[in-house]
């Protein structure tokens, strides 16, 4: 599962095609069309990051103009250097910091209870085991809005509203993680679990030290998962968080967006800061993502 | 747990059997989520269900009574929230079916056997790690009447002056207006999908395309290449192998597609919230966003009884229509 195998990328199929000549031109309108589309889709990005450049006369201006006609580098400090209200300090490294402690424990807490649970429902006997796996599944059927807001009156009664907790606390552990889990484990062979049993290490013990370790790459890809899902979380916070002070990126620049509407130099250096660590996780644990297809059409089946 | 005790004497201690042990052993394991399942799954749903059962207005008030299921009627008859599943059935309608046709195509023109297309998949890829926050505030300016997309549109002779997340004309006053400039049609209902509507559709099918397209070359990559061979052989090539071999094997891809796309339009709330509010006249207000405002709206406003029985109503809707989609396309393929 989790780690779907890279295919050796061949060239050109080793048969000889008689038109040739057709198949030459065949390839250009492949790639030209390719060359294209990576364009379309990184267009949005690229033209809203030279914008951050231009000044506030400028990005709204017509008609646009791709490039800034001066590059004004102090748009981003100004942007980092922005106060608001109620907040002490610089909001935006402020709601930086939010979402990345957020992500992290968010992530941490979710790869190891989901790889735990997973491993009780792949390895181990009980009753009510098929019962409650089904029980998972359907759940993930549900959509999530019809607990999420009445959530927030249940929340409210336990005063935990404008704190983090309803925001890590639910989210300790989560069905699609325990899928990805329990298949995972699956399928790993049972024998050096085994071994170690028979060796005298508790069940525990062997979950730690034999099954964890051999399941790096399935753990690596619901961790990054799970972290851009934090990271990227917005109905959340924009129902929990009240504060400005204690906001993330993401409700911080919609909260930003709303008092100040015509900072567009500034929303768009903001939405970099959200979007650029997540282009450069995503760069870095490419192979991981391209893996998570068929993990998410896993959980699909 | 003492982890150097022998297995045999762990085995007998506290005078459990193996198998009684095993199966404590089990539900230890699966401890934090039987917990966190029994108060975030269950109790927010008995919960939730019960505030929808009362006429709680403001969130934080103690003070309401037990109206039954008055609040479901309301919810059915109340004019907003008609509008709203209207808005979403368009939303999903659209943005549903022409998401899974690109992601398909996409996958398949990146599953040929060429040099580049890993990093081809990569760079399509690449866009939609970014959070819906953030694709929304970029489009947002893009949007304006002076950004690119009427930019771009000019320069290929269209019509460049709209204020696309300003214009309330539906779709079909749009088509009716290419005959008759004063063509229009009263009753909301029937107007179609509002231009402002229409470009968040675009740009959701823009930035979900790339990962759904994962899911299809995921599944396309499991497509043993002997079929393929086989097909060759039987003289399907193209668009006839295409049609009699690849899609039927991508079925279950095309179920979990559809059914993911119909989940997440039908409870659309992001792009609503960060975009338009719900305007122009309504023409973007989503069963999603009308629950949030009734939650968490001002006191005189607010009506979280009311907002959580449309949850429910909503929730009863998605569940329906993948219900039917699964259901459809199995019976589909039986008659095959």
């Amino acid at each position: 599962m989790a780690i779907a195998q890279e295919r050796p990328t061949t060239t050109v199929q080793g048969r000889r095609d008689p038109r040739l000549p057709s198949r030459a031109l065949g390839l250009a309108v492949r790639y030209t069309l390719m060359s294209l589309l990576a364009v379309i889709f990184f267009a949005p990005f690229v033209l809203s990051f030279l914008g951050t450049f231009k000044s506030n006369q400028e990005i709204t201006a017509w008609p646009p103009a791709i490039l800034p006609s001066e590059w004004r580098w102090e748009n981003w400090a100004r942007a980092w250097n922005v106060q608001i209200g109620g907040v002490e300090g610089n909001v935006f490294s402020k709601w930086l910091f939010n979402s990345i402690w957020l992500g992290v424990v968010n992530m941490v807490t979710q790869v190891f209870f989901s790889a735990m649970v997973g491993y009780g429902f792949a390895r181990i006997r009980f009753p009510g085991k098929e019962l409650l796996f089904t029980f998972i599944l359907a759940t993930m059927a549900l959509p999530g809005f019809v607990t999420l807001i009445p959530g927030y009156a249940f929340y409210a009664r336990l005063g935990w509203i404008d704190t983090y907790l309803p925001l890590l606390l639910p989210s300790l552990v989560v069905p699609f993680g325990i899928l990805v889990m329990t298949q995972f484990f699956k399928s790993l062979p049972v024998e050096l679990e085994e071994a170690a049993y028979i060796d005298g290490a508790s069940r525990f013990t062997t979950f730690v030290r034999v099954a964890l370790p051999l399941s790096r790459p399935a753990l690596i890809t619901l961790a990054i998962l799970q972290f851009q899902s934090s990271w990227n979380n917005f109905i959340g916070p924009l129902l929990y968080l009240r504060s400005p002070e204690l906001m993330t990126l993401t409700v911080g620049l919609n909260y930003f967006k709303s008092q100040f509407r015509t900072e567009w130099t500034s929303i768009l250096v903001g939405s970099m800061f959200n979007a650029i660590p997540i282009l450069i996780i995503f760069f870095i644990f490419n192979k991981y993502y391209m893996s998570s297809g068929s993990t998410a059409g896993l959980a699909g089946q | 747990m003492a982890a150097t005790t022998p297995p045999v004497s762990r085995k007998q201690s506290r005078g459990m059997s193996i198998g009684q042990r095993e199966a404590l052993t089990g539900y230890l394991f699966i401890s934090p989520y039987l917990i966190s399942a029994s108060i975030f799954t269950v109790g927010l749903l008995i919960y939730a269900f019960y505030i929808s059962l009362t006429d709680l207005r403001e969130t934080f008030s103690r003070n309401f009574n037990f109206i039954g299921l008055q609040n479901y009627i309301t919810a059915l008859t109340n004019r907003d929230f008609q509008i709203s599943l209207v808005n979403v059935i368009w939303y999903a309608l659209i943005v549903c079916s022409l998401q899974t046709v690109g992601a398909l195509a996409l996958a398949l023109m990146l599953n040929a056997k060429l040099p580049g297309m890993r990093i081809f998949r990569t760079l399509f890829y690449a866009p939609s790690v970014a959070s819906s926050v953030v694709i929304s505030l970029i489009f947002l300016w893009l949007y304006i009447r002076t950004g690119f997309i009427n930019y771009f549109l000019g320069l290929i002779g269209l019509p460049n002056e709209t204020a696309w997340l300003q214009t309330p004309t539906g779709l079909f006053e749009v088509i009716g207006q290419q005959f008759n400039p004063e063509f229009r049609i009263s009753n909301q209902f029937l107007r179609g999908p509002s231009v402002a509507w229409m470009a968040i559709m675009a740009m959701n099918i823009f930035t979900t395309i790339p990962t759904l397209m994962l899911l299809f070359l995921a599944a396309l990559q499991d497509i043993p290449e002997y079929i393929y061979e086989a097909a060759q052989i039987d003289g399907a090539t193209g668009w006839k192998a295409f049609w009699t071999m690849t899609l039927p094997m991508l079925r279950p891809t095309v179920v979990l597609v559809l059914i993911l796309g119909t989940i997440g339009t039908l409870q659309v709330f992001d792009q609503v919230a960060i975009m338009t509010a719900g305007g122009p006249v309504k023409t973007t207000l989503t069963p999603a966003y009308l629950i949030y405002t009734k939650t968490l709206g001002s006191e005189t406003s607010a009506q979280a009884g009311l907002a959580a029985a449309m949850a429910f109503i909503l929730a009863a809707i998605i569940v329906l229509i993948t219900w039917m989609q699964r259901r459809f396309i199995e019976q589909s393929s039986e008659r095959l």
